[in-house]
């Protein structure tokens, strides 16, 4: 069984046989020298960590009880906004932007006395699959450094595979934290739409983005998100967790547990992560549970559904880039549209042009109805789909992704084809549902896989159950520490 | 198929300026996408009407004045300011 790290952490905290600074430093010294080969983080934020460190060690001086998260040594992927600390969604349009305000996310975190290490690497505007599309070059994989971490937040999972971090939050709009997690061999937590406020988190495409946790074990998962989970009034789609804090069924035994498999979701997957799912199902029968396969024809259209309402929305999203209110703004200009158009066309990327041109091409006039309107309605399909589904089973097990990791720059090369290998991730975003990805073993190259459990609307805990008794029973043969970061 | 045209005309409405050199590889990128895109008009359902995910309703509640950010703070993050305010100069 794979210990949580928080938990492990929190003891050595409590029980004075580490202190909150020292544990910080042992951090940032790792960071320093793993991140030359990682690019995990974009910023270290060094007086940040150790100032919260301060606290959490006065106040065990005091003789006071840590809160589960108290002085954990964590990342944030640099989409979401941290007062005071450059935040840059890795896209040189927002180089030097400086947030006034914290995400909730954030808030909640930081008045925990979580200590931030700094922002991590990610897709521009959270746009790709192998974070290669940042500004500032792509996060590499802490198993292989010549694969990437995955995408959007690899960064954040490149941190925690490479435990310069201990967990990280990441977002997720059409897999970007269960992919790079399931990449890495860790865990990523993508939870019910409305579940975790997005407040501060930069928006891509608003009714599929989504904060979750990033994480080594599944009792983390819990943990942190638990911890913010909570409604919130400045997130107009905010509706918090439902239920009992999901650390509390964790272990909860999974006899009779009823786990649909859609056969859409085996095809064309390689046979090396088609054998990791057929032997987790074996796992989940070892431990009473019943797999059932069935039919999602919906699931034909889901990643077209998905790249044509994503881009609409963020061809939207990102008009607010215009130069004038923060920013990058371009030198010379004869009036106000050149400066826009020109500020715009020098700050952002070929892969969020491109995805900024397709959005704005399926809202235009003309092309509405056969695009947008189409896709929203075959949405509606999707939804309804994955609605009758949960009425015959408990959760959904699929593959998160259909490979493991690509080489360096084979995603970037190939637009279209690297958007293939969103297929088993999208549908989640489109239907608004929870899915955390699991490792569930490595190929013959050392390279992790993943599998996701997906449940129905505010069912996180159902599925972190699922994934905890899964993660218990597997063990070592699925969870492989890498060779970097630190090791207590 | 999407034409030299389309791009141009859309990256007009999208505020973005194509270079000359990078417009044929765009057009094409462009093209792949849309007919990727175009699977969805195979569908044989129509699909149902979607207008929002979870059930989500309005939710509405009595307007309270509570303090704002700080003008000074966000004015920082611009690039160009005069008394209080954002500006654009003519930079030629």
């Amino acid at each position: 069984m794979a210990e949580g790290k928080i938990k492990h952490y929190s003891d050595l905290l409590e029980n004075k046989e580490i202190s909150c600074k020292e544990l910080t430093e042992k951090f940032l010294t790792e960071i320093e020298s793993a991140n030359k080969d990682l690019n995990a983080y974009v910023k270290v934020t060094p007086d940040t960590a150790l100032e919260t460190a301060k606290k959490v060690d006065e106040k065990l001086a005091r003789g006071e009880k840590l809160s589960p998260l108290e002085g954990i040594p964590m990342t944030l992927k640099d989409n979401i906004s941290t007062k005071g600390i450059e935040t840059t969604c890795c896209s040189k349009i927002l180089e030097g932007y400086t947030p006034i305000y914290n995400a909730t996310v954030w808030e909640t975190l930081s008045k925990n006395n979580a200590v931030l290490l700094g922002k991590t690497n990610m897709d521009e505007f959270a746009m790709g699959s192998s974070s290669e599309t940042s500004y500032f070059g792509g996060a590499a994989n802490p198993h292989n450094i010549n694969h990437v971490a995955g995408g959007s937040s690899g960064g954040v999972a490149s941190a925690v595979g490479g435990n310069i971090a201990v967990y990280g939050l990441g977002s997720d709009t059409g897999g970007s934290i269960r992919q790079p997690a399931s990449f890495c061999g860790i865990v990523g937590l993508k939870p019910t739409y409305g579940a975790v406020s997005r407040f501060g988190l930069i928006a891509y495409a608003s009714s599929f983005d989504q904060i979750g946790p990033i994480t080594t074990t599944v009792e983390d998962s819990a943990i942190v998100f638990d911890a913010i989970s909570d409604y919130d009034k400045m997130d107009s789609t905010s509706q918090g967790r439902k239920g009992t804090p999901t650390v509390d069924s964790l272990k909860n035994d999974i006899k009779g547990l009823k786990i649909g498999i859609p056969r859409e979701y085996l095809e064309g997957i390689r046979d090396d992560v088609k054998l990791s799912i057929e032997k987790a199902c074996e796992v989940y029968k070892s431990l009473g549970a019943e797999i059932v396969y069935f039919n999602l024809p919906a699931l034909k259209y889901a990643l077209p559904v998905y790249y044509i309402l994503a881009c609409a929305e963020a061809s939207s999203n990102l008009g607010r880039y215009d130069g004038i209110r923060y920013g990058y703004r371009t030198d010379s200009y004869k009036d106000v549209n050149e400066m826009i158009c020109k500020t715009r066309s020098e700050g952002f990327g070929d892969e969020v042009k491109r995805r900024i041109l397709l959005g704005t091409y399926v809202l235009s006039a003309g092309y509405y109805d056969a695009y947008y309107k189409k896709a929203q309605n075959l949405r509606g399909s999707i939804v309804n789909a994955f609605k009758n589904a949960f009425a015959s089973c408990d959760v959904i097990l699929a593959p998160t992704v259909p490979m493991t990791a690509f080489e360096k720059g084979n995603a970037i090369s190939v637009p279209i084809e690297t958007y293939l290998t969103d297929i088993c991730t999208v549908p989640v975003n489109i239907a608004g549902l929870p899915g955390v990805s699991i490792p569930c073993g490595f190929n013959d190259k050392g390279m992790p896989i993943g599998m996701q459990l997906i449940g129905d609307t505010f069912c996180e805990s159902k599925i972190l159950n699922a994934a905890w008794q899964y993660e218990n029973a597997a063990g070592a043969e699925v969870f492989k520490a890498s060779q970097y970061g630190v090791k207590l | 198929m999407v034409t030299h045209e389309d791009v141009l005309a859309i990256a007009r409405l999208s505020k973005l300026y194509i270079a000359e050199e990078e417009l044929d590889d765009l057009t094409k990128a462009m093209d792949d996408i849309i007919k990727f895109a175009d699977t969805i008009n195979n569908a044989s359902e129509e699909g149902v009407e979607f207008d929002n995910i979870n059930n989500l309703s309005n939710a509405f509640r009595e307007d309270e004045v509570v303090p704002s950010y700080d003008r000074e703070e966000i004015l920082k993050n611009a690039n160009d300011i005069d008394e209080g305010h954002f500006l654009v100069r003519k930079r030629v």
